[in-house]
């Protein structure tokens, strides 16, 4: 795992697709969160949404340790609270296709502004909160 | 503690109690288990969730997955959850009309 701050105010983490990383990207969320001083509720739904980007793309599948692909999550506090989290959609849609629901349900109601890109093998998915 | 499960039977009833962060790291051990007692023979199971912190998609997944299994089966997953975090996450997702949630082990046992 990579930790990079940027200019103007954000964070870069880039993590291996091993689901053991993404409760440490949670944490980072919530302290970046609770450092621009978000109310306790924004800060608990901050640190779901984003964790759970990175849940939906890594999905249930083994973590593959010869692997060098990775998750970069870019954090951005400067205005609204907003991040990027870009990277592989995993094949295990977590039965939820059975039922209806697309990879992006839960997301879609934790973020009010929720974007998803694809470029080709990649996805980014945009997530931002208004102050 | 990532994931702490705990077992019993009451009645014809078989309750897992789920403790800490169920999770893209933490769901297979709970498939896991759902999955063993299934295979037991266990046809009614509740899922106690009263004493999960967190529980994102891939969590979600395992149940609906469970409920799945259990119906193959005839039986029945219940599950038993007051946290508001926690409800949130069901209604959001439409999953709360697909589950039986529960306020008490009572409640869920009375059937």
């Amino acid at each position: 795992m990579s930790v990079a701050t940027q200019p103007q105010g954000g964070v870069r983490v880039a993590i291996a697709r091993d689901p053991a990383l993404v409760r440490t990207v949670r944490l980072v969320a919530a302290a970046l969160a609770r450092r621009s001083e978000c109310p306790e509720p924004l800060i608990e739904e901050i640190r779901l949404a984003i964790g759970e980007a990175c849940a939906v793309m890594i999905g249930l599948e083994e973590a593959d340790q010869g692997s060098d692909e990775q998750i970069e999550i870019k954090i951005h506090t400067d205005g609204d609270f907003s991040a990027t989290v870009t990277g592989r959609v995993g094949d295990d849609d977590g039965n939820f296709a059975e039922i209806g629901l697309d990879p992006w349900a839960l997301l879609r109601g934790l973020c009010e502004d929720l974007t998803v890109d694809e470029d080709g093998a990649v996805t980014t998915v945009g997530l931002s909160w208004p102050r | 503690v990532d994931l702490s499960l705990e077992t019993r039977q009451e009645n014809d009833h078989t309750i897992i109690e789920v403790g800490g962060e169920i999770d893209v790291y933490t769901a297979p051990k709970l498939r896991e288990r759902i999955t063993e007692l299934v295979d037991e023979g266990h046809r009614k199971l509740i899922i106690d969730l009263e004493k999960v912190e967190f529980m994102d998609s891939t969590g979600l997944g395992v149940l609906v997955g469970g409920l799945k299994r259990v119906r193959t089966n005839e039986g029945s997953l219940e599950l038993i959850c007051t946290q508001e975090r926690l409800l949130k996450i069901f209604r959001i997702t439409g999953l709360g009309k697909v589950f039986a949630i529960h306020s008490s082990q009572a409640e869920a046992t009375a059937q």
